[in-house]
């Protein structure tokens, strides 16, 4: 209790002032309005409380978690779900021979085969070609026929065709490079005849069949198997070129972005025919990946971009004539700090190409042990050293101003040979339509084994933290992978690889934009303790005089009741 | 008197032109200071919204513009403000004067100091209308408020009219008043309650008394017809319904727009948890809210007090406050003269919002334009501010009880605190 100052500047209050002491012995008594007036107050704070306080609390904290088919998703996870099998069709047309020895034929070399294969999951299975239309549709239509994805029959991966020749001591066959068409010659006199069990040229086919798709075969056993081990029989050389080629081959993703930029030291050439080359060489390639990813290109011309300070500078070697890079220096090549090479565009990865003119005073340019003059760099892109002939002037020799686009020829196909490689398409067989077709089975593979992994992942996730919100854009995307990844799994028992690998993209996008869900991971991080941290330091200064209010107050009531009631008693 | 009266206003008049005149870049500058408008209230947005809605293309798209539709058609009626800059100059000076006027009538009513229960014990210790008037159109945040053409003012107006309305009888206009103003800013329909006691105890004192319910809800009838009205006007201007309510009311109340302003809001939501963001958003209106009971049911006697704290709070605890909010509790303080004796922190509280009004711009210029301090000393300026504005306004309300405890025990003294 202290004196106020402003009741001094006041004469009525300083007129009515009693002395001290009087005040300090005897607080005056509350009157009841008075009381009346705090219960009041209280009551109207805590009605805001608890009217409109809990039930905001309630709603915003509360964490929604919708239903998630965990069991389903564990199962796919551990492989219960779906077993995939690769059953591959693969048409006989045998238009010189008879159709009972036809007959004969496919029975017997679908037994060779069934006795070679040892990967059960990948088989292939024969069958003759009704007419001849149908076979040269199929072969027509090459490697458009065989993913369409709406038809109901399965896909065609090879058509062989028997021709009779004569003068032939075996069976001779060539694969044609730009059609899924195998040609088998053999001399007439080793048509089988029906009461054989085999023969040389069943044999023959069987083997050619089983070499043609060897390596496809244990890249998918390599896949499913987890990359831990492969088929035992799998000869050593073939596994390392496989774990070789997915280790520099790029992950998988819906949309790569090719970037083609030119490099030189001086200021020639500064233009080049590049729409023209893309057009011609690299187009035609892109559209036939068109059903496994998507692609966008974009190109540069960079002048005067000058090799990293540290980097080792090329050496002229005499017995070559040449000016060469050890191999050992070529991953020093990309001066990565000043070269603008974007590491990703939007949300897909760039696969970089880069086309070296060097000064004309270092050229010709060459790799040392091998002269080579390009290379990959693994899950990166690759470089291609363009040497062109030089040009007189008065300065001496100059690099041409312009490259045209029959000079880009070399170094396109190098980068679309770069490129098959970059995205994991397998070395063998010769024929590209049958290589894309391998791919195709492989990402399918790749794919449904990553989405299942995912939904696995987000199963053990949501298990494992029962305090993120799931919310029903999850739900929807789970129950969209799901759908999508039963598609893929019939699709591919019914040996529809097109629409197998339409669906897994479906699922994969799916599974990941799940897994990813940016208001799931934001509270991964946030244990239950931390809300104390967040609730106490604000509400903590507000509840407590409110708390503490509301005892007194209950206890003034409780005391008053007790009151009237010894008052009734007595 | 009258002559006094004409002499401050014309006053007030002719410091406003000359500012103008004598600094022609003032008003742009006041206009882009973040003390002074906030994206509920800049005049800069309000012009952009004034030339979407010219061209013909709903003045909410580019997202910039978040006030009341019914300004535009307003302010389409003056000329462009860039070219023939007075016109509207004029036209805001006006609407001060036209609130000065206000606070004139709600001063000479004396219902400050004599209301139905309440006969404060300093009677004479009060100053007429036109004092109170110069302490508004003196203060500088108003010139400021009112160089930087903030649309604040005419939320202003509307809560001085509906009080002014209010002391002297007039509550369906009151209502009116009130209902624009919440129409323009919202958070002014929480003052619906002790407005509506101030009419019913105005109402009580001529001889037929109504009912207390059936006037509260009478009242609050009107206030929503008067609102309602407004939004099917502004529904007219706009065409859509919906984007105009988010735009303008959904922004007051989800506070997506974090620019520093000097309220206490923007930093703490800056740092905030996001998955905590909306229990926040609802504890902090919540607790702009609960003030409202509280403070009636304590101040029961004296309405009119009420509405002058909640005002103060408003300026403290809004989400978008600039000084103009200030301005307004600035304004209805001289009302109270007769409790400046009874205040014990007025020269702490006078000069942490001096120090705070100086240090405010220059460390914000430190931080935006010098870039050798940070955000935190900006918002420490803040935290001051608000500290000065509270530290006022608990010391006004305990004066406030003082007095009516005086009133209760006449000659007695001593304490009773009670913490809002």
């Amino acid at each position: 209790m202290t004196t106020k100052q402003g009741d001094q500047a006041s004469p009525q209050a300083s007129a009515s002032q009693p002395n001290e002491s009087t005040v300090k012995s005897a607080p005056p008594p509350e009157t009841p309005a008075a009381v009346l007036t705090r219960f009041r107050v209280i009551a109207a704070f805590w009605a805001v409380i608890i009217f409109l306080g809990f039930p905001i609390w309630w709603k915003t904290t509360s964490i929604y978690r919708a239903h998630l088919p965990i069991e389903e998703m564990v199962d796919w996870a551990d492989g219960k779900a779906c077993r995939p099998v690769f059953p591959l069709e693969i048409h006989l047309a045998t238009p010189s021979m008879q159709s009972i020895e036809a007959q004969h034929l496919l029975r017997t070399t679908q037994h060779t085969l069934d006795d070679l294969n040892e990967f059960a999951a990948h088989h292939l299975r024969l069958k003759l070609a009704n007419d001849s239309a149908t076979a040269s549709h199929s072969v027509d239509n090459g490697f458009d026929g065989a993913i369409n994805a709406e038809g109901q029959a399965p896909d065609t991966a090879l058509t062989v065709r028997l021709l009779a020749q004569e003068g032939l001591a075996a069976p001779r066959s060539e694969l044609h490079a730009a059609t899924t068409q195998l040609d088998v010659f053999y001399p007439p006199s080793q048509v089988p005849v029906p009461s054989s069990s085999n023969s040389p040229l069943s044999a023959f086919i069987a083997e050619e069949l089983q070499q043609l798709y060897g390596e496809e075969k244990a890249t998918i056993a390599h896949i499913l198997s987890g990359h831990t081990g492969s088929l035992d029989s799998t000869s050593p050389r073939i596994a390392e070129s496989i774990s070789r080629r997915l280790r520099r081959s790029m992950k998988y993703a819906e949309t790569y972005h090719l970037s083609f930029s030119l490099f030189t030291p001086g200021s020639e050439p500064s233009s080049w025919d590049i729409e023209a080359a893309v057009k011609e060489y690299l187009s035609p390639l892109l559209q036939a990946f068109e059903p496994i990813s998507n692609f966008t290109v974009d190109t540069q011309v960079q002048l005067y971009a000058n090799f990293a300070p540290t980097a080792p500078r090329p050496e002229y070697d005499e017995t070559e004539a040449a000016w060469t890079f050890k191999k050992e220096d070529l991953s020093a090549f990309v001066n990565a700090a000043e070269w603008p090479l974007n590491p990703s565009i939007g949300n897909g990865p760039t696969i970089n190409f880069i086309l070296y003119v060097p000064d004309p005073s270092q050229s010709p340019l060459i790799v040392k042990e091998n002269r080579a003059s390009s290379w990959i760099v693994p899950q990166w892109g690759g470089v291609y050293l363009l040497n062109p002939t030089l040009a007189n002037s008065k300065q001496g020799q100059v690099n041409p101003a312009h490259l045209s686009q029959d000079s880009l020829g070399p170094a396109f196909m190098t980068f679309s040979h770069q490129l098959l490689t970059l995205l994991g398409t397998p070395s063998t067989p010769s024929s590209l339509p049958l290589r894309l077709q391998t791919s195709i089975r492989i990402r399918a593979a790749t794919l449904l084994l990553s989405a299942s992994s995912t939904m696995g992942s987000l199963a053990r996730l949501t298990e494992s933290l029962p305090s993120i919100p799931i919310p029903a854009s999850v739900a929807s995307s789970v129950s969209t992978t799901l759908s999508h990844l039963g598609a893929t799994c019939s699709h591919l028992r019914e040996g529809r690889f097109g629409a197998a690998l339409a669906s897994a993209r479906v699922a994969e996008t799916e599974a990941e934009r799940s897994f990813f869900e940016k208001s799931m991971v934001g509270q991964v991080y946030f244990p239950d303790e931390h809300k104390v941290a967040v609730y106490l330091p604000l509400l903590g200064p507000i509840g407590v005089p409110l708390v503490v209010s509301l005892l007194k107050e209950l206890k003034r009531i409780a005391a008053g009741r007790k009151a009237r009631r010894a008052a009734a008693a007595a | 008197m009258i002559d006094r009266k004409v002499m401050v206003f014309g006053a007030a008049f002719v410091l406003r032109l000359l500012l103008i005149c004598l600094f022609p870049s003032l008003p742009d500058l006041l206009t882009g200071r973040v003390e002074v408008s906030t994206p509920v209230n800049s005049f800069k947005r309000l012009q952009e919204g004034l030339f979407l809605y010219s061209g013909n293309v709903s003045p909410y798209d580019g997202g910039t513009f978040h006030q009341a539709p019914l300004l535009l058609p307003l302010f389409a009626l003056l000329p462009d403000a860039k070219t023939w800059p007075l016109p509207t100059a004029i036209f805001y000076i006006l609407v001060d004067l036209v609130n000065a006027q206000a606070l004139v009538t709600i001063s000479e009513s004396g219902q400050s100091i004599n209301s139905r229960f309440h006969s404060a014990v300093r009677k004479h210790v009060r100053w007429n209308g036109v004092s109170v008037a110069a302490w508004f159109l003196f203060n500088p945040f108003t010139i400021a408020t009112c160089l930087a053409r903030s649309t604040s003012v005419f939320t202003a107006s509307g809560i001085l009219f509906a009080v002014s309305n209010a002391v002297s009888g007039n509550s369906v206009n009151a209502m009116l008043a009130l209902g624009f103003a919440s129409y323009l800013s919202m958070y002014p329909a929480l003052m619906f309650l002790p407005l509506v006691l101030v009419c019913y105890d105005r109402r009580t004192q001529s001889p037929q008394a109504p009912k207390i319910a059936p006037f509260i809800l009478q009242h609050a009838g009107l206030l929503l017809a008067s609102v309602a009205g407004l939004l099917g006007l502004s529904f007219l201007i706009t065409g859509n319904f919906w984007e105009f309510i988010s735009a303008t009311y959904g922004f007051h109340l989800l506070v997506p727009d974090l620019t520093p302003n000097v309220g206490l809001w923007w930093y703490f939501f800056i740092e905030m948890f996001d998955s905590f963001r909306e229990f926040f958003l609802g504890v902090f209106w919540l607790h702009l809210a609960s003030y409202v009971g509280g403070l009636t049911a304590r101040f029961r006697r004296q309405p009119l007090f009420v509405i002058t704290s909640l005002l103060g709070v408003f300026a403290i605890f809004k989400p978008y406050p600039s000084i103009s909010d200030a301005s307004l509790f600035f304004a209805l303080l001289p009302l109270y003269r007769h409790l400046f004796p009874l205040m014990r922190y007025t020269f702490f509280a006078v000069s942490a919002m001096l120090y705070s009004s100086l240090l405010g711009p220059a460390f914000y210029h430190l931080w935006i334009y010098a870039g050798s301090g940070n955000a935190n000393f900006f918002y420490a300026i803040t935290l001051v501010w608000s500290l000065g504005l509270s530290i006022l306004l608990a010391d006004t309300i305990f004066a406030a009880l003082r007095d009516e405890w005086e009133q209760d025990n006449p000659g007695k003294q001593g304490t009773e605190v009670r913490q809002v």
